[in-house]
């Protein structure tokens, strides 16, 4: 009868190390500490750091963008908040935006980022409610990024140097 | 009392600690450390490592080291099976990663190590082989290509040796016109794949304890059938055993 007991339970644990040892190499964690933020996800204990969140929202609106991501990175490092991915994407919108032109390479990491906010939003819509933006749905960024990427005629009218940011 | 602590134990041998000593190979085979970011890098075993885990496979086979007949069959429990088979899983992956540990990562050295692999595994196909030789043949061909690997072409390409080393490295890529290129990692990937490598061998050899400690039961179930006989062919039996020209 033990001799059954040791080899269910044997059985068991060697399947969910197996497991275990099949998500590593799925997810090729580069620390350990990214081991542990994986399995948090995977737990669905995950959280963001709500310092690092609040100090890259200050410094968002301070327009010090690339610090800001910075600390957006640092506040969710497992990229699986849509509220940090969205403001993520706002920082690359605002950084790239220019009254002449548009910084290309800016625009499509938002596109990544905003596309990350819109898969991890459980809710139908993503809306941001920070009377700060003047964007406050995913789906308008994401809008606004992919014009932004567009070639056409309209890049080459003067009155262009007229329109606003967002 | 101690029959019951040698199933016990034994219990324990082959269904918690070698599948546990074998996962571990399978996970810490693939990883290396960067020499510059100091990160992890998982690499995944290539497609030559598992035709040489194959190979090896049937050398342990051949080698006595795993008996399928003996493991796997109608008459032992499904439960039995079950955990037998998975054993023959890890085993596998085992036998690959630990391969994946010792050769190169990209360039020609990963071509000639494969080479020298699966020519060496391949003749020994041939070979007439036991338990103990097949070890010992085993440990000997993980020991030079770690010594290969991770002493002499990881001195070789270091990034913290002397000028020696990197003119002597520079020159033998000159002379390949840059075919041995080769990954660099850092120091401790060498002492992760030593224990890699140790622990491979140690569940190889524990395994192989495992399977020589079947024979008991073997015997036992002899001299169980040989009481089922009758006088007359127990008489036959005994008889034929003492003319065996053999002995």
């Amino acid at each position: 009868m033990q001799t059954k007991i040791i080899q269910v339970a044997g059985l068991i644990f060697t399947i969910v190390y197996a497991a275990f040892i099949v998500w590593i190499y799925a997810t090729e964690p580069r620390t350990f500490k990214e081991v542990t933020t994986g399995a948090e996800v995977a737990a669905g204990t995950y959280e963001i750091n709500q310092g690092n969140f609040n100090s890259a929202l200050s410094l968002f609106r301070h327009e010090q963008f690339r610090a800001a991501r910075d600390e957006w990175q640092r506040a969710d490092p497992a990229q699986r908040d849509a509220r940090t991915q969205f403001y993520i994407a706002y920082s690359f919108y605002r950084e790239g935006w220019g009254r002449v032109y548009f910084d290309q390479e800016l625009f499509k990491q938002g596109v990544e980022a905003v596309n990350r906010a819109i898969d991890l939003s459980s809710a139908s819509t993503l809306t941001i409610d920070d009377p700060d933006l003047h964007i406050h749905t995913a789906a308008e960024l994401k809008a606004e990024l992919e014009q932004g990427l567009e070639r056409n005629w309209s890049d080459v009218n003067p009155l262009k140097v007229l329109r606003t940011r967002k | 009392m101690s029959q019951t602590n040698r199933s016990r134990n034994r219990a324990l041998v082959d269904f918690v600690v070698l599948p546990f000593l074998f996962l571990t190979v399978a996970l810490l085979g693939g990883l290396r450390v960067g020499a510059e970011s100091r990160t992890f890098i998982f690499i995944t075993p290539p497609l030559v490592t598992l035709l040489l885990a194959t190979l090896s496979m049937l050398l342990f086979v051949r080698g006595g080291l795993l008996s399928f007949h003996q493991w796997v069959g109608s008459d032992l429990p499904p439960l039995t099976n079950v955990a037998h088979i998975w054993m023959f899983i890890t085993i596998f992956f085992a036998s690959a990663q630990a391969f994946n540990s010792v050769l190169p990562e990209r360039g020609l050295f990963h071509w000639l190590f494969s080479f020298f692999f699966l020519w060496t595994l391949w003749n020994n196909q041939f070979s007439s082989f036991d338990t103990r030789r097949l070890l010992r043949s085993l440990t000997i061909l993980f020991a030079t290509a770690f010594v290969l690997k991770h002493i002499l072409l990881a001195s070789l390409y270091s990034p913290e040796g002397g000028w020696f080393k990197r003119a002597a490295g520079t020159l033998l890529q000159g002379l390949t016109l840059g075919s041995l290129d080769t990954s660099t990692f850092a120091a401790v990937t060498g002492y992760i794949a030593f224990f890699t490598l140790a622990l491979y061998v140690a569940g190889l050899i524990l395994l192989a304890f495992a399977v020589n400690g079947e024979t008991p039961v073997v015997t036992h179930t002899l001299v169980h059938e040989y009481q089922q006989l009758s006088a007359a062919q127990r008489l036959a039996v005994r008889e034929a055993i003492i003319n065996d020209p053999k002995d």
